[in-house]
């Protein structure tokens, strides 16, 4: 038992608890089986009271957006004195897992993509009139495996409506529902002024942890540090670098080069100089990128300038130039595209996979 | 007879059936939202709420309406709550015919969710404009699965189920009818037709229906692209057998909903050239060695000549060939020295409908 439920449990005679997923910064998520309509739901319930209080809330606002980029809203029920909201059940990893803790850093397609369609989810979150305030790797879920089929935003826990500002803030004492807990969203991925000031915080600022989570995935490394050391760097003007390493393939470059321009946009310490979430869409759709399918295969025969990669046991040949990221060698495993070729298929893009 | 709703769902006005039963809104009080309540009005409806909930359980479409709960009397269910679409049905519905475009993506929208369905293993049955509905951020949700029956297990029918105008021809072949997702091919030819000009040509509304000829649907259909043309002429085949896949037709709409959005890009020493809709053609070409010419029509990049040793991907490739997402063209044969060949990586953008 991980948190206030086991496997089998039966939350309001209809959820009947699976097993216990992980634990978002305020709440239990389990997999559920909704034993009235025979599907799974992700099954989220608050840790505390403090998160309590805002959980019906968050359901609330997150139900008034429907988008494909978006987990859907199910139900929202109350229990033994618990809240939950049961949400579509997402197969696959979240950003940290599914990417971040594979790669050293993604290859621009897929970033490329990946800013793409959460621009699209960020869009209708804003278009809904509602701020997520709390976008971070772990509130991103990628639908399937090596091949990515889906991006959806998920987890409005301490998502507000943008007109609900005014009316807490003249209501509310200390115990209002934004007040309530001092920081807003996770540090890496805070605005300045979701430090400074996070009664103040509204659609730029999502804006900014979207750029601040792309400009990680693309380079492996997050703009300001981690810790409270980030703190600093985010109140400073300084620009998160682009490391010159990743602009050595030229084909690459290009596209690197335009997402690195992009997310420092959105990490604008002018608040003014953030492009709205639906510009980011407009600029995403300038983005040249292919979609295609992903494999996992290892490093067979690493030669001087390029060599093979075996994928379940059939040749795949590489060249130095398609590789993002760290260079590899014998019995490296990778994950890769492949385009059709005369003697093997050709591998483009190939990136080393943590062990 | 009447239905207990449950307290959480508030009433919030009792308006229109659908195909059987009837649809009110309510207010779920959980989340703030409206839902759309279908319950039947008779015990003899009963059967097809549950092959109306069986067939909205068994798929996810982005382009199909969702159950959030279900209402039982006793031990038999007697209402579905649905996600509720705020906006009109296509019956009704001006926005397919205010735009070329605006048609196009509707069609798309209706090919998807069609293709989602049977990739599910169900026949709608009932296709027609008024099952359809678009929302106000131009969504459209196939919905009302009252006659849905799963493919495998041998559809047939005894009498006519269905709505004329729209019912395919062999379901008027006899007291026992055997059909297959072939109908719902047919009822989105039909609906093609009518979603240009509100009204259906005489031929479809007899009983049964009598074929257009070729000439007539390509009257019909005048404005579109020859290959859409072929498309809604196989769909609106007599022979069921001769109507093609719903999942074929939405790729095809896909490839002209993106005309002229694709872009290439080539790489040569770290220099980069455009190829789209303003920069149709490029030449590649080493002294006399050899040389490639690669052209954009709008819908995918063709080699449209090649002359000497030119290759793609390490493979000699035939003129009228479609480039694949990434690839290598090499100028000068393997033979040759290194430095004695040229390479230009090729990146083929792959744009999504953005709806």
């Amino acid at each position: 038992m991980i948190g206030p439920h086991g496997n089998g449990d039966l939350v309001g005679e209809r959820y009947e608890i699976q097993e216990y997923v992980g634990e978002g910064g305020m709440q239990f998520v389990y997999l559920a089986k909704d034993i009235l309509l025979g599907r799974y739901v992700a099954l989220k319930t608050p840790k505390n009271n403090a998160a309590q209080k805002r959980f019906r809330r968050s359901a609330v606002v997150s139900a008034r957006v429907n988008h494909p980029n978006v987990a859907k809203t199910l139900d929202y029920l109350e229990f033994d004195e618990r809240s939950y909201l049961a949400e579509e059940f997402i197969e696959g990893n979240d950003l940290d897992k599914g990417l971040l803790r594979k790669f050293y850093a993604v290859d621009p397609y897929l970033v490329a993509r990946l800013f793409h369609n959460l621009s699209k989810g960020l869009w209708v979150s804003h278009d809904a009139g509602v701020v997520h305030r709390d976008l971070k790797p772990s509130n991103i879920m990628l639908v399937g495996d090596v091949s990515i089929e889906a991006v959806k935003i998920t987890d409005f826990g301490i998502a507000k409506l943008a007109d609900e500002e005014l009316t807490e803030a003249a209501v509310g004492g200390g115990e209002s529902i934004t007040n309530s807990q001092t920081a807003v969203g996770a540090l890496p991925y805070m605005s300045p002024e979701a430090i400074s000031a996070p009664d103040k915080t509204a659609y730029p600022s999502d804006v900014w942890s979207l750029g601040a989570m792309m400009y990680e995935v693309l380079t492996g490394t997050k703009p300001f540090g981690t810790g409270l050391m980030a703190i600093t760097e985010i109140l400073s003007d300084k620009e998160p670098a682009l490391p010159e390493e990743l602009l050595v393939n030229p084909q690459f470059a290009g596209l690197v080069q335009q997402i690195y321009a992009l997310a420092t946009r959105c990490m604008s310490r002018t608040i003014e100089d953030r492009p709205t979430a639906r510009e980011l869409v407009q600029e995403c759709e300038t983005l040249c990128y292919p979609i295609e399918q992903r494999y996992l295969g290892s490093v067979r025969d690493a030669r001087y300038r390029w060599g093979f990669i075996s994928e379940n046991g059939t040749d795949v040949f590489y060249h130095n130039d398609s590789i993002y990221g760290p260079g590899i060698a014998d019995h490296d495993p990778v994950c890769f595209s492949k385009f059709p070729g005369g003697g093997a298929d050709r591998a483009h893009p190939v990136m080393k996979v943590k062990v | 007879m009447t239905v207990d709703i449950p307290s959480r769902y508030q009433l919030v006005s009792a308006c229109g059936s659908g195909g059987f039963g009837s649809v009110s809104i309510y207010m779920d009080s959980h989340l703030e939202r409206n839902v759309a309540i279908k319950t039947i009005l008779s015990e003899s409806e009963k059967e097809r709420l549950v092959d109306e909930l069986q067939g909205l359980m068994s798929l996810r479409s982005n382009h199909v309406v969702q159950v959030f709960d279900v209402v039982y009397e006793g031990d038999s269910l007697a209402g579905i709550v649905e996600e509720y679409i705020d906006g009109e049905d296509l019956w009704d519905s001006h926005f397919p015919q205010s735009s070329p475009e605006n048609y196009l993506k509707c069609l798309w929208q209706i090919s998807k969710g069609l293709a989602d369905i049977h990739e599910a293993g169900i026949i709608h049955r009932d296709v027609k404009p008024n099952n359809m509905k678009l929302d106000e951020k131009g969504i459209v949700k196939v919905f009302d699965f009252g006659l849905a029956r799963p493919t495998d297990l041998g559809a047939h029918t005894v009498g006519f189920k269905g709505t004329y105008g729209f019912a395919a021809p062999e379901l008027f072949s006899g007291d026992h009818v055997d059909f297959t997702p072939a109908v719902d091919v047919y009822a989105f030819g039909a609906t093609a037709i009518f979603l240009l000009s509100k009204s259906l040509p005489d031929e479809l509304l007899m009983v049964p229906p009598s074929p257009l000829s070729e000439s007539q649907v390509r009257t019909i259909f005048s404005h579109l692209d020859v290959p859409i043309q072929d498309v809604l002429l196989g769909c609106l085949s007599e022979n069921a057998e001769n109507r093609p896949l719903m999942a074929d037709v939405h790729r095809l709409l896909s490839k002209y909903l993106l005309r002229d959005r694709h872009q290439a890009i080539a790489t040569h020493k770290g220099k980069y050239h455009n190829l789209n809709s303003g920069n149709r053609l490029i030449s590649l070409a080493l002294n006399t060695v050899g040389s490639l010419k690669i052209e954009y029509n709008g819908l995918g990049f063709y080699v449209k000549d090649r002359q000497g040793e030119a290759y793609i991907n390490n493979r000699e490739p035939d003129v009228g060939e479609e480039i694949p997402g990434s690839c290598v063209v090499s100028l000068g044969s393997a033979s040759r020295k290194y430095y004695e060949r040229a390479f230009i990586t090729f990146d083929v953008s792959n744009p999504e409908v953005v709806l």
